[in-house]
């Protein structure tokens, strides 16, 4: 039988399973579904059962560059402006220092390790040391998306939460886009091999040209159908011009994103395309990550994957603790809803496929098997993460709101029950002015009155990613 | 304005983008196929301003690009691209079939069928008539036995007859036509496609019996039984699982369409049988089986296609040899003229012998000159079973489409005017159409 109709068979098999089990499995269990697929993966792949030829793999590059860029536009559509200017000042804080620090920990930690390790030399090991920082800073959504499809009431937690999902994603991907600007190889046709910073600015370029490229092509249009023409367009050129550039091709599209949202009308039209193709496109991400990883049980292998995880998900947890209590959060959020950020999914696997893609690049495959066992460590237990990590601040004010008739929603519980000796810097940082309604990077838009009032019934998280 | 500005700054990226890469030829092909859609789009869309068809403007956009002009889309990178051929051929054929009721066959199935079958045999017999006279044309042709000449003449006839469902449906659908003429163009339509497909399945395998193709001898009688009969039964198969999906699911269409379309072709292409038959008939019976969900399956693939279909035709556009194309007007120009003729004559002599009302014999001929779409798919299956002769047969054919499919909207937009069905205020006021004109 064909590599191809394997493929079509599996996935197709696969999807329809999962999608008819998704829901009850999220509901009930609180699981998030994918990683099995990334296992599905490496048991058709030539490491376990070879149904799959390396050969034919490689076949599917093109689909593994497409899956990426589609990963970075997804991203990207969540960084509309004019909402993110209304997010204060403190939530960005909390969320970039989180980032910054992890990025800093992991990569420093493996910069140290690699070459202890024998795995490469001290001058390289740089390059791993910080793909695997960009890729540790990468949260999925997944979990909270699961944990929380059921409240309609906001959190400044879980405010702060799709706050720093965002602005993680943002730091990895930029991250890891520089790196591959960093180490580009020159090509041998250009009459002056172009620098770095050239190479990060063509990555920009690409992502700008595509995104205007869509707007122009889309005008005030908003049929569906055109719709998915000129977005799968965008994407398809994004990405493959970023490929064959060999820049990063889920930056490219990260910049399309952030341009299509800014300039389009029709973005609600663009979200609805985009959410219907995502998931399919991550599973048959993780189908080929399985089936084009190389999974080692050498000591030095595992001892890395270690490392990486527990610096991980130590550095995410305690440089959430100590930057909320630095900033004198913690009676809002609580101390330890960073461990809603250990959870890993999409993004880390689009990463670190466009690293290990990369044959220049040094030990793709370690960074790729610490990257994907992250994964398969952490994304199924996203959700209850999230849930363990918001339950001890969420219910009590929960419990007040229902208490407290007068008061409406949660976040206004906390703003009314807290006193303000405690709630002074919080309120300030995550009460948005009474013109505004609360808004988050990631979550809906509560439009206020023209009084200034809150709305009594907030909406229904509607741009969930 | 806008178009042009989209089309100057992919042809900036191209050029800025080209000499600096030197990444995998899979993300070459990937780039290729993303400038395609963007770029023929724009150019299909150009084509509207000046009330040409879009698919005129996705086979100028390929041809622009292609080999032939500014080789943004090499040949190595067009053979990369040959699966996304492929499933646009099965989405082209599934949605064929999808197409026709079983309803509207039961009704008024006699009177298409006569009228079918006296159109598609005049302008048949024609082309085959004026190809075998006028071979010397064809370099490929040149003094090869009269056999060879009449094998590929009527293998080229029955590609030639085609016409093109989706460029009547778009134009009815702008029109809001709805009487004899409308209909009847339709249904002739449908049913041809279903004709044209079986016809060109025996073609191909008379032709394979008396010029066996180079890769090695021809098949034997059992396997063109089992190519055609086959595809019959695969094709059922196929679309009775389609069916039961619609009925108890029917969730997901968008990547269902485009899995059943793949899972089509492949299966198809390990199973032996033809492609195109097979998924024409697994529409049919997902359609008329799926209970009602045929018609939300169609729109999914409708949408799901949309790209394909825009990368296949400009494809096709990127495969014309204007050189040859030069070389072949004395073949073009006449093979135009007898079909035109043909379809003429077809449809006053079946309307005749149907007793269908006379408006339909007077004006549907103007209706059925479109073609493109499954045409397409199968000049491309010519050309792979014959990569040279196909290969020329294929390229003569996209010179007669080029004009038939400019000609055939102006043509029908004629025949619903002057028969009374439609008026200039109803095109102009009309929804637009229903389709891209692609298929």
């Amino acid at each position: 039988m064909s590599a191809s109709l394997v493929l079509i068979l599996v996935v197709a098999t696969a999807y329809l399973a999962t999608h008819l089990l998704y829901e009850w499995l999220a509901k009930r269990l609180l699981i998030v579904s994918g990683a099995e697929y990334l296992v599905l993966g490496v048991l058709l792949g030539p490491q376990v059962s070879g149904v799959i030829s390396t050969e034919a793999a490689e076949s599917f590059g093109p689909i593994i560059v497409l899956g990426i860029g589609w990963i970075g536009l997804t991203v990207g559509m969540q960084f509309y402006l004019p909402r993110l200017v209304r997010i204060s000042a403190l939530a960005f804080r909390l969320a970039l220092i989180e980032s910054l620090i992890t990025l800093a920990v992991v990569t420093g930690v493996l910069w140290w390790a690699l070459p202890a390790l024998g795995l490469t030399s001290q001058f390289w090991a740089i390059v791993p040391a910080l793909a695997l920082g960009a890729i540790a800073v990468a949260s999925t959504p997944s979990g909270l998306d699961i944990a929380l499809r059921d409240r309609k009431r906001r959190e400044p937690v879980v405010n702060q939460l799709e706050t720093s999902l965002g602005v993680n994603a943002f730091v990895a991907i930029v991250t890891a886009g520089l790196l591959f600007s960093w180490v580009h190889r020159a090509p041998t046709s250009a009459l002056r091999p172009p620098t770095p910073t050239e190479w990060a600015v063509i990555t920009v370029g690409v992502g700008v040209l595509g995104g205007s490229l869509f707007h122009l092509f889309l005008g005030e249009e908003r049929k569906v159908d055109r719709l998915v023409v000129s977005l799968g367009g965008a994407i398809i050129l994004a990405s493959g011009a970023a490929a064959y550039l060999n820049v990063s091709p889920v930056l490219a599209t990260l910049v399309v994103g952030i341009v299509l949202v800014n300039t389009s009308r029709g973005r609600a039209e663009l979200r609805t395309v985009l959410a219907g193709a995502e998931r399919p496109f991550y599973y048959v991400l993780l189908l080929l990550a399985g089936l084009s990883w190389r999974p080692s049980t050498s000591f030095t292998v595992v001892a890395v994957v270690a490392l990486y995880v527990v610096t991980r998900t130590v550095s995410k947890v305690y440089a959430t603790r100590g930057t909320t209590a630095w900033n004198k959060a913690t009676p809002q959020l609580g101390r330890d809803w960073g461990k809603a950020l250990i959870g890993q999914g999409r993004l880390t696997v689009a990463l670190a496929l466009d690293y290990a893609r990369r044959p220049e690049l040094p030990i793709g495959d370690v960074v790729f098997t610490a990257a994907l066992l992250s994964v398969l460590l952490t994304e199924f237990a996203a959700a209850r993460l999230v849930r363990a990590a918001l339950l001890p601040i969420v219910e009590p004010l929960r419990d007040l709101a229902h208490r407290l008739p007068w008061v409406d929603t949660a976040e206004h519980t906390a703003e009314t029950a807290i006193p303000a000796s405690e709630s002074g810097a919080v309120s300030g940082v995550f009460v948005p002015p009474s013109n505004e309604g609360a808004t988050t990077l990631f979550g809906p838009e509560v439009d206020a009155g023209a009084s200034g009032e809150r709305r009594r019934d907030p909406t229904p998280p509607a741009e969930g990613h | 304005m806008r178009r042009v500005i989209v089309l100057i700054l992919l042809y900036l990226l191209m050029q800025a983008v080209l000499p600096l890469g030197e990444g995998t030829p899979a993300a070459l092909v990937l780039m290729a196929f993303g400038f395609l859609i963007l770029g023929a789009y724009s150019v299909g869309e150009l084509a509207t301003t000046i009330r040409l068809p879009k698919i005129v403007g996705y086979l100028v956009a390929g041809l622009a690009v292609g080999p032939a002009a500014l080789n943004f889309v090499s040949l190595p990178v067009m053979e990369q691209l040959e699966p996304v051929s492929q499933l646009a051929i099965a989405l082209i054929a599934f949605l064929a079939g999808a197409e026709l009721q079983l309803k509207e066959v039961l009704e008024r199935g006699t009177l298409l069928l006569k009228i079918m079958t006296a159109e598609l045999g005049v302008s048949f017999i024609g082309i085959v008539v004026t190809l075998v006279s006028l071979h010397n044309f064809l370099p490929v042709l040149q003094g090869a036995p009269l056999a060879e000449v009449v094998g590929f003449s009527i293998l080229f006839g029955s590609v030639a007859i085609i016409h093109s469902p989706a460029v009547t449906m778009a134009l009815l659908s702008e029109s809001g036509a709805k009487g004899v003429v409308a209909r009847t163009t339709l249904g002739v339509v449908l049913v041809a496609d279903v004709a044209v497909v079986l016809t060109f399945s025996g073609a191909l395998a008379l032709v394979r019996v008396l010029v066996p193709p180079s890769g090695g001898g021809g098949p034997g009688v059992l396997a063109v039984v089992w190519e055609i009969g086959g595809a019959i039964l695969v094709g059922a198969v196929l679309g009775g699982v389609v069916a039961l999906y619609l009925r108890f699911i029917r969730r997901e269409l968008f990547i269902f369409a485009i899995l059943v379309a793949f899972f089509g072709s492949e299966i198809a292409r390990l199973l032996h049988v033809e492609t195109l038959l097979t998924l024409l008939v697994a529409g049919f019976v997902a359609e008329n089986a799926g209970g009602g969900g045929g018609e939300q399956l169609r729109h999914a693939m409708e949408r799901a296609g949309e790209p394909i279909f825009v990368v296949f035709f400009a494809l096709a556009g990127a495969q014309i040899v204007p050189s040859a194309v030069l070389q072949l007007w004395p073949l073009v120009i006449p093979l135009v003229l007898v079909r035109t003729a043909g379809l003429w004559a077809g449809t006053k002599l079946g309307a005749k012998w149907a007793n269908a009302e006379p408006a339909a014999g007077q004006y549907m001929w103007m209706g059925l000159i479109s073609q493109a779409g499954v045409a397409i798919g199968l000049a491309s299956v010519m050309a792979n079973v014959y990569p040279e002769r196909g290969e020329a047969l294929k390229t003569l054919f996209l010179a007669t489409l080029t004009i038939n499919q400019t000609l055939g909207p102006i043509m029908f937009r004629i025949a619903l005017l002057r028969s009374g069905e439609a008026t200039p205020e109803s095109f102009r006021g009309g929804g637009g159409g229903g389709g891209s004109g692609g298929h």
